[in-house]
């Protein structure tokens, strides 16, 4: 098909190689979200069309604009061909950009470059960045459960999980149904990836591809979730993680720990009776713990919930709530929390997530851990043997 | 980011030998307490025995409270004020010694005479069964040997690099600490301080130290109808009593020389030193004085009659 290419011909290219230049051109692509505004022209106060969204040729994903788009309108999903549009650079990533010039018109799925294909290139989990696409990855499955969100007015099911290889963990999201399942190897293309709350997160949608892999070196799902706790400055090193193991001394508590009082509809905490997305509600009690966890290489928060809290603290809610009846300060509960906790050792896993303030973990197990004093002293005179 | 400092986990011993300090950078500098064997310490976390608080504020509306906590190697002042409400009520709300874990701010504290004294500023404090105070210990001196081990391998290996300490799971600040280490304390007698870590260690095991739970069971049973204020404690033989008049001899001595009239600490304990009452001796005698009032510290490193 390429044609010998005059000077001003556009010239056909993947996504994945698209660079900002002044030659129009020419690639094959799907819509895979858009999204119809106008804009109003400073000069005269006209109004003008434009579609923005992104395309997706299963190299890579650009945003683009379309300046007077067809009336009828685009859907999702459909394949285009577009004929010398241009390419510019925002924010250091390629768009495109469809103006008068450029001829815009409906192409075959067949026409777009093969995803599976040789040419991708692996990567592992260590390597992945928000932001990267074009890869091929091998990973196992080491849980998947689907749960139904609201994405605008459109109720769906995503499918959440965490899978890993040699290198790491890393959380998924996949928006069509895989029919993946827990311990599978499988090879995955075309998919993306995008932060979440600082942490990469792998994201599948229709375009993507899973075959099912026999994995012989992919961790197998339970040496992941019991894998040994790791030092606390590594964790602050690496900004959290999935499916992060520590242990650790309780230092302190930061607020609000104790009682608090969430939204019924939507569960956020709730300040003088407000919700900050449902306004005035009736605020349901409930116990948390905000436990700053030390190994003497770092420090991180765990976000202890209801059943955790009550368990490390041996005091229920409803304790609580009757202690709170007779000494209204919210204060003195948080300090006789403190004074049951403070020096526990505690081994937590759970996802951690970074912020401008450290590392949080958002735990899927707490556990109490007591050492075996005589094997402690055993060992330590082994090694002050050693030396000196 | 500014990341929350670590409770560096630290014996009496090494926090009392810690005198040289570090400015941290940034807008609003950390003041780091630098010891001799490897921790760079702005939050510490210690494990022992709390004795009982005495308030050493001046006024009413600026309660300052103070307690000594013993662990196997030495002793160290923990303070509390104003500041720290909760840490104070729980120094104050002991009447005996007990065993205690304590996370605070290392304080370093120079006199006049530029001699320096190392405190606590508790951030939390909490009485822990004995148990507790044993793992607590051995955590802390596990720690402690891991840092002296880096330092003489930072010695050793003068080349060893911030990637290479990081692949085997130490942590930079760690590295960074036995670096600054190194090069304020060149020369610290580390074998000796490992004797003191090994004879710790028994109390680990629990084989050391006058508990209540290795105390025999006495075959007969006394009844005293007014208890002696420190039950606990056997009444002090001759040969203490010879200890403690030795101690407030020597006391009395460098009060007269001084200027302002109090004995210093670290001298009167030189001095009982060289008349053959050592250390953890030295300090226990003192701890008695203070309980029974006969001496006071009104300020850290600061002895009086009471």
């Amino acid at each position: 098909m390429p044609a010998e290419a005059s000077p001003s011909a556009p010239v056909e290219v993947r996504l994945k190689d698209l660079r900002p230049t002044t030659t129009p051109v020419e690639f094959v692509a799907r819509v895979v979200a858009c999204e119809r505004r106008e804009v109003t022209r400073k000069s005269d106060g006209s109004r003008r069309a434009v579609l923005s969204g992104l395309l997706s040729d299963g190299t890579a994903t650009v945003r683009f604009s379309w300046w007077d788009p067809p009336r009828e309108g685009i859907e999702r999903g459909v394949v285009l061909r577009a004929v010398g549009a241009d390419v510019r650079e925002f924010r250091g990533r390629p768009e495109v950009t469809f103006g008068w010039k450029t001829r815009v018109g409906p192409a075959s799925p067949a026409e777009l470059p093969r995803v599976d294909g040789e040419e991708i290139p692996f990567r592992t989990v260590r390597e992945l960045r928000a932001g990267d696409e074009g890869f091929r990855i091998e990973l196992r499955i080491v849980r998947i459960a689907p749960k139904g969100v609201t994405v605008g007015s459109e109720r769906r099911v995503v499918h959440e999980g965490l899978l890993a290889d040699r290198t790491g963990a890393i959380a998924l999201t996949a928006w069509s149904d895989f029919g993946l399942k827990q311990g599978e190897a499988v090879r995955i293309a075309g998919a993306y990836v995008r932060a979440f709350r600082n942490r990469p997160q792998l994201v599948l949608d229709e375009r993507s591809t899973v075959v099912r892999v026999d994995g012989a070196d992919l961790p197998e799902p339970g040496a992941l979730l019991a894998a040994a706790p790791r030092t606390i400055a590594e964790v602050e090193d690496e900004g959290g993680g999935e499916a992060v193991a520590v242990e650790g001394i309780v230092v302190g508590l930061l607020p609000p720990s104790g009682i608090v009082f969430r939204c019924p509809t939507c569960h956020r905490s709730v300040r003088s009776g407000i919700c900050r997305v449902h306004g005035q509600v009736d605020g349901q009690p409930d116990l948390r713990a905000r436990i700053v966890l030390d190994d003497g290489t770092g420090a991180l928060t765990v976000n202890a919930n209801r059943p955790d809290t009550e368990r490390l603290w041996g005091v229920t809610l409803e304790e609580a709530q009757a202690r709170l009846r007779s000494q209204p300060d919210p204060s003195v509960l948080e300090e006789q929390m403190l004074e049951s906790l403070l020096g526990r050792r505690l081994r937590v896993r759970g996802t951690g997530t970074s912020d401008d303030f450290g590392v949080t973990i958002a735990p899927e197990s707490i556990e109490r851990v007591d050492i075996d004093l005589d094997a402690a002293a055993q060992e330590l005179s082994t090694r002050l043997e050693e030396r000196g | 980011m500014s990341l929350r400092e670590p409770a560096w986990r630290v014996t009496a011993r090494e926090l009392e030998s810690s005198l040289e300090e570090q400015k941290g950078e940034g807008e609003r500098p950390t003041t780091y307490l630098l010891s001799p064997f490897g921790a760079r310490m702005s939050r510490v976390l210690l494990a022992g025995s709390l004795s009982p608080a005495e308030s050493i504020g001046r006024d009413e509306a600026q309660a300052f409270w103070r307690a000594r906590l013993s662990d196997p190697t030495g002793a160290i002042a923990v303070t509390a004020g104003s500041f720290q409400p909760r840490a104070m009520a729980q120094l104050r709300s002991a009447t005996a010694p007990r065993p205690a874990v304590v996370v605070g701010k290392a304080h370093l504290f120079r006199g006049r005479d530029g001699v320096g004294y190392v405190s606590v500023r508790a951030e939390g404090v909490r009485s822990v069964p004995e148990s507790e105070e044993r793992a607590m210990l051995a955590e802390i001196l596990r720690q402690t040997v891991d840092r002296l081990d880096l330092l003489e391998r930072v010695e050793k290996e003068p080349a060893l690099t911030e990637e290479a300490v990081r692949k085997d799971g130490i942590p930079l600040v760690w590295f960074r600490a036995a670096h600054a280490a190194l090069a304020r304390y060149p020369n610290v007698d580390r074998p000796a301080f490992r004797r003191e870590l090994r004879s710790a260690v028994r109390r680990v095991a629990g084989e050391s130290g006058p508990t209540r739970a290795t105390l025999p069971t006495p075959s007969s049973v006394t009844v005293t109808r007014a208890p002696p204020p420190h039950p606990a404690a056997p009444p002090p033989s001759a040969a203490e009593r010879a200890e403690e008049s030795l101690f407030l001899d020597q006391l009395d001595e460098v009060a007269d020389v001084s200027a302002d009239g109090y004995a210093d600490l670290r001298e009167v304990l030189a001095r009982v030193s060289a008349h053959g009452l050592a250390g953890d001796r030295a300090e226990a005698i003192l701890n008695r004085l203070e309980e029974e009032g006969v001496v006071e510290e009104p300020i850290v490193g600061k002895l009086r009659r009471g």
